[in-house]
């Protein structure tokens, strides 16, 4: 057992532990605004040895430009004597280390009435790191916002411009049709067909398109959303575009989720219209759509027993673009999943698909409560 | 002008083009005055600039507005409309390419009549073009006429 322990240690080695097991740098100084007291702390953060410190005005720790107004303030404390912070709320703060560096700077104040007048205890922490963080926060999200704009009117301008050429050039060849028939054969007539249907096309995938980015950039309004309602009118629709098939649907009740009604609604119609789609090629087919307990949190599903797809591919399903079908099979701009996901993420679940090729395939989504 | 007309506000002439055939193969008879940037629209309106000594009394029944114009877009013609005292009752429809939500929500705030986004698929286009011509040419009764120094 050393000596210490025997005989414990009295109230001056205990202040001057207490002092040095704080992570800040403190300060005391005295109604002259004199240094008194330097902790290890403030030794190291500014660089001076203690016997450089002690006894020096306060103010060899302040940068030279604010120095002609600091005796003056310390009057003004050590009158007003109560603790305050300084620094952090709005007011930049910056000492000044021996080698003339500067660094940003929180400062908390304590007044101690002392016999020999008012002292003030300074706590001073460097704040580089949490000033750095800040402005690389503030960057960023001036970078995400001036983005966010440039997309918009990225948008805008695809929305206007590109869809008009598609327009005379789908417009005109209807018009060669029309007045010029006796002068085409079966062969002009089909290319001029293969025109028109292409010029859709691309009107359809601009549409898609918009519509995928417009999840992006649109906010999300989250209320009590009724799936099963929505699912039920997407269907009821597809049965009247589609009188002429006969496809069983099961709409599972009570499927409600803290979601934005609107991108729910864009959602379940790309997944409803991709099982209404995949199941045309089966007689008596059935789509259903329900919720289950997926690793101890629900997940909705919209399942068809119609083409399915095979395993491997499972992974590109949400990419925009990809088709896991040819086009003469089953017609799509790859756009539809792509936005499906993006909504889902954008709510914070998670979407995933099951299927096999001819059996079928279920698709799965997470709507976490906010 | 006494019979009915139509203003064509459009400064694509594709689209001027296939408009003026839908318009035909309607049926529509009424004479179309085409207008091809927004400034001129407003000069048409009150008789000035390219228009001096029109009669602005003599309102088309319905103004088919883009809204990507040059040197004045649509929906400042909108405005320009509605602050007009012979125009600002006249059955105005934004005929456009798209139908992003701010577009709608501008030009009803300023006061369309309807919006109508032209279809690619002509067939849809031409379908578009003669329902809005009956129903703005004969089934819809026009605003009296206002006359002029009305405030």
């Amino acid at each position: 057992m050393s000596d210490e322990q025997n005989e414990g240690i009295g109230p001056e080695s205990f202040f001057e532990k207490l002092l040095n097991a704080t992570p800040d740098a403190i300060v005391i100084v005295d109604a002259e605004g004199r240094i008194r007291i330097a902790n290890d702390q403030a030794i190291a953060l500014f660089g001076y040895g203690r016997e450089e410190m002690i006894g020096q005005v306060v103010e060899m720790l302040i940068p030279e430009r604010f120095r002609g107004a600091h005796p003056g303030h310390r009057g003004g404390y050590s009158t007003g004597a109560r603790a305050r912070p300084m620094g952090r709320s709005g007011m930049s703060l910056f000492g000044l280390r021996k080698d003339g560096s500067e660094f940003p700077a929180a400062i908390s104040l304590s007044p101690a009435q002392m016999r020999e007048g008012s002292w003030a205890i300074t706590a001073v922490r460097d704040v580089s790191q949490e000033v750095a963080q800040e402005a690389a926060l503030r960057r960023a999200n001036e970078t995400a916002i001036a983005a966010n704009r440039e997309l918009e009117a990225f948008s805008y301008s695809v929305a206007h411009d590109l869809r008009s050429p598609l327009r005379s050039i789908d417009g005109f060849s209807q018009a060669l049709l029309e007045d010029y028939t006796d002068k085409l054969d079966g062969d002009g007539k089909d290319y001029l067909n293969r025109v028109r249907a292409a010029a859709q096309r691309m009107a359809r995938l601009i549409d898609d398109l918009l519509s995928l980015s417009r999840v992006t950039r649109s906010e999300l309004h989250r209320s009590r959303v009724d799936l099963s309602e929505i699912a039920r009118e997407i269907l009821a629709g597809l049965r009247r575009g589609h009188a002429d098939r006969e496809v069983s649907v099961i709409v599972h009740d009570g499927l409600v989720a803290d979601a934005d009604a609107r991108l729910i609604g864009v959602a379940l119609e790309n997944l409803l219209a991709n099982a209404w789609k995949f199941t045309s090629r089966k007689n008596g087919a059935t789509i259903e759509v329900g919720s289950a307990v997926v690793n101890g949190q629900r997940a909705f599903f919209v399942r068809d027993d119609g083409a399915g797809f095979d395993m491997t591919y499972a992974n590109k399903l949400f990419t925009a673009f990809q088709r896991l079908h040819a086009k003469a099979e089953f017609d799509g701009t790859g756009i539809g999943l792509a936005t499906v996901q993006r909504i889902v993420l954008r709510h914070g679940g998670r979407v995933w698909a099951e299927g096999a090729v001819d059996r079928g395939a279920t698709f799965w989504f997470t709507l976490p409560a906010s | 002008m006494a019979e009915k007309h139509v203003l064509l506000v459009e400064d694509n002439p594709d689209d001027e083009a296939l408009t003026l055939r839908a318009l035909k193969k309607a049926h529509i008879l009424n004479p179309v005055i085409v207008v091809r940037d927004g400034a001129e629209a407003v000069e048409y309106l009150l008789g000035s600039g390219r228009h001096a000594g029109r009669d602005p009394e003599d309102t088309p029944q319905v103004i088919l507005l883009d809204l990507n114009l040059p040197l004045l877009g649509g929906l400042d013609v909108l405005k320009k409309i509605r602050a007009d005292a012979h125009a600002k009752l006249l059955p105005v429809v934004v005929l456009t390419s798209s139908k992003e939500e701010e577009d709608l929500v501008a030009s009803y705030s300023l006061g369309a009549n309807s919006y109508v986004r032209k279809p690619v698929d002509f067939a849809e286009f031409a379908e578009a073009v003669r329902k809005l011509g009956l129903f703005w040419l004969l089934v819809n009764e026009s605003p009296p006429p206002l006359r002029g120094g009305g405030s």
